[in-house]
């Protein structure tokens, strides 16, 4: 038999493709879908306690309740993922006999990375088709109530509102939004393990991180106010903008959910800024694996 | 004169000691080289360097100076590595695949696809005796079987060089001597080995050089026979000699000025008694169920 091809492509989708099916299988395998269980259980739950409330609060809770969840879940999955990933196949030597093949270490972070994007993806648009579905009944369930207890010559107007109140459009980009933070938080552990000496370490300077992320926009805010700010504040500022992402950013979603409008620019400047640092987390996390002492 | 398959110059590998000034030497001023078609083994105590010097070649480890290279690739470069199958020590494999999809993922991270890979990696499950294990998860395999599940992936892309580090470390004497015959066949085949193994006779009995590593230097290399063949002594095996044909034997040695060192009744090596004790317990069984069977 002739030996596998000498002509070595720098860069091969298959190679990456087969590292994030693999880690995708390895996910899955790992029954981590069971926690989809546990965010039925809330979803259905905050529909059916909060039955004694007008339906306009009983869907502001559902929504608060459901995107909470989505991007509660989706953080963390992405976070105990991507924390155990690579530490895991360093301590089981796995990463020794895939590096020892022509794969450029590059590819290996990339095909991880995007095997999680994969599984934070079905996770959350299970979550979401979850939320919406459960939105959806329970608008049906009021909107048949309504139509019973309403005069006719009021029906129409009370139909609108309750349909206004319930599902809106603008909840679908909301959804998408929660998962570009998720993949942002996710990178960031990425990077954050690649220097990081076991998966206990990655998973706490993680959260550290996600904790400053949301909180330096009001540190910001704060250190800047008034224009009077010295230079070195304001570099001490810049500095904490370019390590800890301006995680408030995504607090747009929280808009959403209390039914403001909110602009097309708006959602694609905050998609714009979560890619901008995925891809910066990315390109600092192979800075420091291309570097690393296996 | 042909590229080596694998060359090492000067190599020096230090590693940093947390918290303290100096520094660990795992390798010091190291050259060998390896030509294509050889069997090489590397040998050492624990902790003399050999899976240092494994790593730095398989580019899994950069050099603090020196350099190493594989068919004329520079180590660092991924496509030095286009041509290599490694078998790491007690290796780990992801425990949720099955046989048959481990070889599949390898076999597309050395770009191979579709029915040829799909072909190969049942080839290479027969071959190494797991044909039967190609739908069981890693997680339930014996050691002995993730052994050979390695040395199945280690071969994937049909590769010029294999490195394989303690490829019988936990392998029953069966499957120790299968491996041995396998690297005896690659050889054959023409296929480069860099063996890693505390297994001295087996080293021996595979390996057409090795060097010898203590402390991160290489202090002894060359061809087995020069290196272990006493050249001043002889040994004969003599069947059905009567005690009369030994002391004729030892008079005349003696009356030609040299010296009988030794007389001992001939030995089969332990290895070869167990398997022959093994393999005729074996067939034995599978008689008595064989005409059980029949009554």
């Amino acid at each position: 038999m002739k030996s596998a091809s000498s002509a070595h492509r720098l860069f091969s989708g298959g190679r990456v493709a087969a590292l994030a099916h693999n880690t995708l299988r390895e996910l899955i395998r790992m029954r981590i879908f069971y926690f989809l269980l546990l965010f039925a259980l809330l979803v259905i739950g905050s529909s059916l306690f909060t039955v004694q409330f007008t339906f306009q609060e009983q869907f502001q809770v559902l929504k608060d309740v459901g995107l909470g969840a989505i991007s509660l879940f989706s953080w963390l999955l992405g976070l105990l993922c991507t924390a155990l990933l690579i530490p895991k196949d360093l301590e089981d030597r796995t990463l020794y006999t895939i590096l020892a093949k022509p794969v450029p270490r590059f590819e290996y972070l990339l095909g991880k990375l995007l095997g999680v994007f994969l599984v934070i993806a079905a996770a959350v648009g299970l979550m979401g088709l979850l939320f919406l579905g459960v939105l959806a009944l329970r608008e049906q369930q009021v909107l048949a109530e309504t139509a019973r207890t309403t005069p006719p010559e009021q029906l129409a107007d009370a139909l609108r509102v309750v349909r206004q109140s319930a599902f809106q459009w603008n909840l679908i980009p909301g959804i998408l939004l929660i998962y570009a933070k998720a993949l942002v938080c996710a990178t960031l552990t990425l990077l954050i393990s690649t220097f990081a000496s076991s998966s206990v370490f990655t998973v706490l300077v993680s959260v550290v991180v996600y904790v400053m992320g949301h909180l330096q926009g009001i540190a910001r805010d704060y250190w800047l106010a008034g224009g009077e700010a010295s230079p070195l504040v304001k570099l001490m500022v810049g500095l904490v903008a370019l390590v800890f992402p301006d995680l408030q950013l995504f607090n747009v979603v929280d808009e959403i959910a209390a039914g403001k409008a909110v602009s097309a620019v708006l959602l694609w400047k905050v998609s714009g800024f979560g890619m901008l640092y995925t891809v910066i987390y990315l390109l600092l996390a192979q800075a420091f694996f291309s570097q690393k002492e296996l | 004169m042909s590229t080596p398959a694998i060359s090492v110059r000067n190599l020096t590998k230090e590693f940093a000691i947390p918290f303290k000034k100096e520094r660990f030497v795992a390798v010091r001023d190291l050259s060998l080289e390896v030509p294509e078609g050889e069997v090489y083994g590397l040998l050492g105590p624990n902790g003399s360097g050999k899976s240092t010097t494994m790593k730095v070649i398989l580019g899994l480890v950069s050099p603090t100076s020196g350099s190493t290279s594989i068919f004329g690739w520079d180590s660092r470069q991924v496509e030095s590595r286009e041509n290599v199958g490694f078998l790491p020590e007690n290796p780990y494999f992801y425990k949720f695949l099955t046989g048959l999809e481990t070889l599949l993922f390898f076999g597309k991270l050395c770009g191979l696809s579709g029915a040829r890979l799909r072909e190969r990696a049942h080839f290479l499950l027969k071959l190494v005796g797991l044909e039967n294990a190609a739908e069981r998860r890693l997680g339930g395999f014996s050691k002995g079987m993730l052994q050979r599940i390695g040395m199945a992936q280690a071969l994937i892309q049909n590769p010029r060089l294999l490195v394989l580090d303690e490829p019988t470390a936990g392998v029953d004497p069966a499957g120790s001597r299968e491996i041995r015959d396998l690297i005896l066949e690659f050889k054959a085949q023409g296929i480069t080995v860099l063996l890693c193994s505390h297994l001295l006779g087996q080293v021996q009995e595979v390996c057409d050089r090795v060097g010898i590593l203590h402390r991160g230097r290489l202090v002894r290399e060359g061809r087995i026979e020069d290196l272990v063949t006493i050249q001043n002594q002889t040994q004969l095996v003599l069947e059905n000699a009567s005690p009369e044909l030994l002391s004729d034997l030892q008079r005349q040695v003696e009356a030609a000025g040299a010296r009988l060192l030794s007389e001992t009744k001939a030995q089969a090596d332990l290895e070869r008694f167990f398997l022959q004790v093994t393999e005729a317990e074996a067939s034995r069984h599978s008689e008595v169920r064989l005409s059980s069977d029949r009554s």
